[in-house]
């Protein structure tokens, strides 16, 4: 850091924060630990690998990756839809992730509001904790299941 | 003048004037660099954390790719020398696992740092859907990625996997087979998705990037004490 950056830094109003070099410097501290995690992670547990694929012989727990299982979870439960029609739970399976998908994309169109402190915007955190609460609840039920 | 003596910091300043010549390169990293952000901008560096995983996901990519073979016949065996006899080659394979993982997650922690600070309202809405594509060419990644080692997990998850898109109305079995090159999860599938997965995906992520960091840089970050935007 050269004089003519320390004197920029000391002349910041006080609420704003030079992103060079001090946000640079956290974020680097940051890779760091996260580097240390992986490799520490990789170490303990190494990645695995199965038998060779048979397309002859399908395993009794057949399961996609954690992060679909909420969705794969939510196509079994639409079962419940079957009072619709015989088509409607695969349908409305697909459809309705889909849809919260599509609406969680134009989000910022959707919620217009200009509030942006999240304790002055308590539908949008109830929404996010209700949100998160039947992913993780889908997800662990796709795992026991 | 002495006698010249080998001076890195010299030697940097003088190829950096040779490049500020001819394409002005102290301006634009000046221009990149020397930008504000509000103290209270609490970004809990998630965005970052998920860019430096993709980083990670790239070289440790690049060096599987050395010595993964992508048919059905030698990928699995590919994946075993890559494991029981190449040096380290159980920790490039074991990281980027886990990085993909972890990219997913940081992904996830990100968007909903977003959401609840409210940082995605306008004039950020081009961000926001960068942003999410991001996370779907992510979600792509760890979907195409997982069927590479061709073991029996990789088979059947993709199996079932792709059967959930013949669930979409009228075109879905097409989609289906246009995912699997045919009926089946085979030669095919094996080869698209390494396509998708090496060619087309890095080449979205990096796109969408581009875009999400432009904006961010021409916008400053959104401060969350603050309710309209001037």
């Amino acid at each position: 850091m050269n004089d003519a950056n320390k004197k920029d830094a000391a002349s910041q109003p006080k609420g704003l924060l030079p992103f060079w070099p001090h946000y640079v410097l956290s974020e680097l501290i940051a890779w760091y630990v996260i580097l240390g995690v992986l490799v520490t992670l990789s170490a303990i547990l190494p990645a695995g690998l199965e038998d060779k694929a048979n397309p002859l012989l399908t395993p009794e727990h057949v399961k996609p990756e954690w992060y679909f299982l909420s969705v794969y979870q939510f196509l079994k439960v639409a079962a419940v839809f079957s009072f619709l029609g015989a088509e409607a739970p695969r349908l409305l399976g697909v459809l309705i992730p889909g849809i919260l998908l599509a609406l969680l994309f134009f989000l910022p169109f959707l919620d217009r509001g200009p509030k942006r402190p999240a304790r002055q915007r308590p539908w949008m955190l109830a929404l996010v904790v209700i949100v998160l609460l039947v992913v993780i609840a889908l997800t662990i039920w796709g795992q026991y299941s | 003048m002495q006698a010249v003596r080998f001076n890195p910091a010299l030697w940097f300043n003088a190829g950096l004037d040779w490049l500020d010549e001819r394409v002005g390169i102290r301006e634009l990293v000046a221009t990149l660099l020397h930008v504000v952000i509000p103290r209270s901008a609490h970004t809990y560096y998630l965005g970052g954390i998920t860019l430096f995983l993709f980083g990670s996901q790239a070289v440790t990519g690049i060096l599987l790719s050395l010595y993964y073979q992508p048919t059905p016949e030698s990928a699995y065996n590919s994946i075993l020398y890559i494991m029981n006899e190449l040096n380290f080659g159980w920790l490039i394979r074991s990281v980027h696992a886990w990085g993909a993982n972890l990219m997913i997650i940081f992904c996830i922690l990100h968007l909903l740092r977003v959401v609840i600070q409210g940082a995605y309202k306008a004039p950020r809405e081009i961000t926001w859907m960068a942003g999410m594509g991001l996370l779907f060419v992510t979600l792509g990644f760890g979907f195409t990625g997982y069927l590479l080692p061709w073991d029996q997990r990789a088979y059947w998850a993709t199996t079932v996997g792709t059967e959930i898109a013949a669930a979409v109305p009228l075109i879905g079995v097409n989609i289906r087979d246009f995912m699997r090159g045919g009926a089946d999860v085979s030669a095919l599938t094996l080869s698209r998705f390494l396509g998708v997965h090496m060619l087309i995906l890095p080449a979205a992520l990096i796109g969408l990037l581009l875009v999400h960091l432009f904006i961010i840089h021409q916008q400053g970050l959104a401060d969350p004490h603050a309710t309209e935007e001037k």
